[in-house]
């Protein structure tokens, strides 16, 4: 029954037990550890990639009110992830300006990968697993050198696995209350208009909350609330789409629908993974390269988890993303694994503190003896290498070296890739004139802006990203076959160039 | 940005705000698991300590009449009266009335109502002289009471020291029209949901029946309003702004069942009736004596918003539309959509809520219940905000008269097994 109280009665204050904050201590200080050896020589490792500076140069499209690109926006991924990046991203720039432009932008994303620390051990919390096992789940996930590796990263992928993780946190939501499942859901819809492929482990999200309404008088509202945020904040982006009449495929503009088709049809695969030298197997052997134990526990983890109750929502996660790698013939992008981290290190934690919590005494402490061995003989020697490679590498001397050269240049029409895109114009460089390699020969607007094809570009900047595949775009060959190099930066294998085009034939 | 945008963006924001906190509000029950069980009654303690006088006005109502008393009379309550109220002029329905308390002597009372101009609260004010219980309870001749009501609502009265209890009312007849199934969830809502966030909140709006009062209190308040078009929501808030402690419960089981209008016209003429009772309640001004300055504000958007909630249910879709084909800036055509996410919502949980619905009083929801429901929202916005539009236009130009609504008896059908509603 509710009551109406007009005059509420005089109540003693009750007394209040000192809070218990210790989940707030530890998870904040874990966290700031690992935040600490995530920035550290955040600008020097790993090589500056070329999807980050694409992300980052639209993120400055947001910025600067030229839209969701600086070249067409092509529905190739939602734009959520880089207008969240083109919120944090001027910051660090105007701090730090000898920074280049991809080291700026891996610091705008240290606060992104915090909360996605926090939320790892929240989320161990809501699954029922004790304080230690979540604090081991932040530690896999933190200190993992796949994670000090990729969570440096300008990835879009980073945005969406903190979205999802966001929502997990709130379906788990303690008090079961109505709007927290609506916020999931929403968070879910966020995640998804982020990185689309997160689409796959909603499923994950929908096992929580029918975990946590289950014996519940409101798990039907619950649902309704979840599908409610999901669609309603989803549906943002068809709309934004259909607004611009560009959701349907038509001649002589690009479409949602029809990006979506060429993602799902025409995306030529990176092979199996068991199949040696495919792209897939290649990649897989990379990621192994820098972290095999968070792989091999994960996998096994996760098909373990699939028992167990409480931890059947990460499982669930985990074993989609496994399942979706597996596929022959798909396509493996490189920076897949970011999605699949902090399931697994969630699976290991609660697999671990489930083992220990059924034991007996002296199989407990047994069991945990053998944890502390197997952790500082197998996991400490493997992940010391690969994290101190990640605090101590300097991999992108050679870029700096080059925005330096180019800053010191009068501005000119230049050809260059993705990551120094940003760092040109910056520099002053208009922004017409400063392009990215590959649109020269695939996007007809920028073609049309140099009359003289090739002739029209003054300088090149030969990167090993603009020699990938050589012979495949004609105008890129024919201005490396005519230019010659006025500076060059780096070692062989990550050789940079500076090319002054050779407007006469020679 | 021209003035058009600036004027659609805020236009869209305030809509959207509105019809968010209308959401926010009526989901109040389903909250959490805790607050959908604080809404229940008590289970009773078998004990009965007052008598009751039910009071039930009929007027025109020789179709349903005799069976709500029988329903009433089968009460497992000891303690209470029947006065049913007829009107000088209706000999028919003072004959059924007569026969029917022929059937069961002490327990019934005809009462008959000399006003020259007919109206609820006057008859209730008639047999108000005639009251011997402590508590007063008011029924409509078309109710379907449970018979555990009684000794629910006595419990209640004393585990709480209440000075007024509101039980539930649910419309049953959801199969009957496209209209009678959005009316039904309406009321599912109101009385499941809202009514308890406005009981917590300290302003309360009490409804047309299933109400009771302690009857000195009762008294004190010197009755019912005979001039005003809604005097259960006048009722409520003379005796809020008085101190009265109100409680309200629901539970399926013991709700009171009642028959929507049996038309989109007797829909519209009783919708106008509320609203302008809500109108002249709000001029009233009864509710500037409430407590506190919250409660006041409550109270004032809770008697205007029928008028927003109706002119927003229309304006909405007309915003999208002029969204669409207006050729907006983009940005300024993705604000204009912001009022459609609540009202979306509100949508969804509509859906949820028939499901529910069907659930607890064992009624079979069919796929085109549902596709009713989605169907008919733009077109009962439509109703209402017609019903609002006449509401204002009628205080306006004062026409103060009751206009009844009638009762075929199409809520007693829906008690046959869920099978044959269905067919």
């Amino acid at each position: 029954m509710t009551v109406l109280e007009l005059v509420k009665p005089a109540q003693e204050e009750p007394v209040q037990a000192p809070r218990d904050r210790s989940d707030l201590y530890l998870s904040v200080g874990l966290t700031t550890v690992v935040l600490a050896l995530l920035a550290w020589n955040i600008t020097g490792f790993p090589t500056a990639s070329d999807d980050e500076g694409t992300y980052l140069a639209q993120a400055w499209a947001v910025q600067h009110g030229k839209g969701l690109a600086h070249y067409t926006y092509w529905y190739d991924h939602p734009p959520l992830a880089w207008i969240q990046l083109a919120a944090g991203s001027w910051l660090p720039g105007l701090i730090a300006p000898s920074l280049i432009a991809v080291a700026a932008g891996r610091i705008a994303m240290l606060p992104l990968q915090a909360a996605g620390l926090l939320l790892v051990y929240v989320v161990g919390r809501r699954m029922g697993l004790p304080r230690w096992a979540a604090a081991v789940g932040l530690l896999t996930y933190g200190l993992s050198p796949l994670f000090l590796t990729m969570g440096r990263q300008i990835y879009l992928d980073s945005f969406a696995v903190v979205w999802l993780l966001a929502a997990l946190a709130l379906a788990l939501s303690p008090r079961k209350h109505l709007w927290h499942f609506a916020a999931a859901g929403a968070a879910a819809a966020i995640a998804v208009l982020s990185k689309e492929t997160i689409l796959l482990i909603l499923p994950a999200v929908l096992v929580a909350m029918w975990q946590n309404t289950a014996r519940s008088t409101t798990r039907p509202w619950a649902f309704g609330a979840f599908a409610s945020g999901l669609v309603l904040v989803g549906c943002f982006y068809p709309l934004y789409a259909l607004l611009r009449g560009e959701l349907f495929p038509g001649e002589g503009h690009v479409s949602l629908i029809g990006a979506v088709q060429f993602q799902l049809g025409s995306r030529s695969g990176s092979g199996s993974i068991f199949e040696a030298g495919s792209g897939a197997n290649s990649l897989v052997r990379s990621w192994l390269y820098y972290d095999s134990v968070i792989l091999v526990a994960g996998i096994a983890a996760t098909i373990a988890g699939l028992a167990i109750r409480r931890l059947r929502p990460v499982s669930v996660a985990g074993a989609i993303l496994i399942l979706v790698a597996l596929r022959p013939g798909g396509y493996l992008p490189a920076m897949y694994v970011v999605q699949v981290l902090p399931f697994f290190a969630l699976a290991v934690a609660g697999v671990l503190a489930w083992t220990i919590g059924r034991l007996d005494r002296w199989f407990k402490w047994g069991a945990i003896a053998l944890a502390v061995v197997l952790a500082a003989t197998v996991v400490a020697p493997r992940w010391y290498v690969g994290d101190r490679r990640a605090l101590t590498a300097n991999d992108n001397a050679a870029y700096v070296q080059a925005a330096e050269y180019l800053r010191a240049q009068p501005p000119s029409t230049v050809v260059v890739d993705d990551v120094l895109w940003l760092d040109c114009v910056n520099a002053g460089y208009p922004e017409q004139r400063v392009i990215w390699f590959y649109k020269l020969d695939l996007d007809t607007e920028v073609a049309a802006r140099l009359p003289g094809g090739w002739r029209d570009v003054d300088y090149i900047v030969s990167t090993p990203a603009v020699r990938q595949d050589p012979g495949t775009l004609p105008t890129v060959t024919a201005l490396l076959e005519n230019s010659t190099v006025i500076a060059s930066f780096g070692p062989a294998d990550g050789l940079i160039e500076i090319r002054q085009v050779l407007k006469e034939p020679q | 940005m021209t003035l058009a945008a600036v004027v659609m963006i805020f236009v869209s924001l305030v809509l959207a705000a509105f019809a968010a906190v209308t959401l926010w509000w009526t989901m109040h029950a389903w909250r959490t698991p805790e607050t959908l069980a604080g809404t229940r009654f008590a289970p009773p303690d078998g004990e009965q300590h007052l008598t009751f006088s039910l009071l039930l006005p009929a007027r025109h109502e020789t179709a349903v009449l005799e069976h709500t008393v029988e329903r009433l009379l089968r009460s497992t309550h000891e303690g209470f009266e029947i006065i049913i109220i007829v009107g000088h002029d209706d000999p028919e329905t003072a004959e059924v009335a007569n026969r029917v308390a022929l059937g069961a002597p002490g327990r019934i009372l005809v009462v008959t109502d000399h006003n020259e101009q007919k109206n609820k609260p006057r008859a209730l004010n008639t047999a108000l002289p005639y009251v011997r219980g402590d508590v007063v309870g008011v029924f409509d001749a078309e109710d379907q009471v449970h018979p555990l009501l009684l000794e629910h609502v006595d419990h209640a009265f004393r585990a709480t020291d209440a000075d007024v209890v509101q039980g539930g009312v649910q419309l049953i007849n959801f199969h009957s029209s496209w209209y009678s199934l959005q009316n039904c969830l309406e009321y599912f809502f109101w009385f499941r949901s809202r009514l308890h966030l406005h009981a917590r909140k300290g302003f309360i709006p009490l409804g047309g029946n299933t109400v009771f009062v302690r009857s000195d209190v009762l008294r004190r308040a010197n009755g019912w309003d005979g001039t005003c078009l809604a005097e259960d929501c006048d009722l409520g808030v003379r005796l809020s702004s008085r101190g009265a402690k109100v409680v309200v419960a629901y539970d399926a089981t013991i709700v009171t069942r009642e028959e929507t209008p049996g038309s989109v016209t007797a829909l519209l003429k009783q919708r106008t009736r509320w609203h302008q009772g809500f109108l002249q309640v709000l001029r009233k001004g009864e509710w500037r004596r409430l407590p506190t300055w919250r409660a006041r504000m409550l109270a004032r958007y809770t008697l205007t918003s029928p008028f927003l909630q109706a002119f927003s249910g229309v304006v909405i879709p007309l915003g999208v539309a002029v969204a669409i084909w207006a050729q907006l800036p983009v940005f300024v055509a993705l604000v204009t959509f912001l009022p459609v996410l609540p009202m979306a919502a509100t949508l969804m949980f509509q859906i949820v809520g028939l499901h529910d619905f069907g659930r607890q009083y064992d009624l079979r929801i069919r796929w085109h219940h549902y596709a009713k429901l989605v169907l008919g929202s733009f077109p009962y916005a439509l109703v209402l905000s017609t019903a609002a539009l006449r509401a204002v236009w009628r205080e306006y130009t004062g026409k103060r008269n009751w206009e009844l609504t009638t009762h075929v008896g199409a809520h007693l059908s829906a008690t046959r097994p869920a099978t044959e509603v269905a067919a």
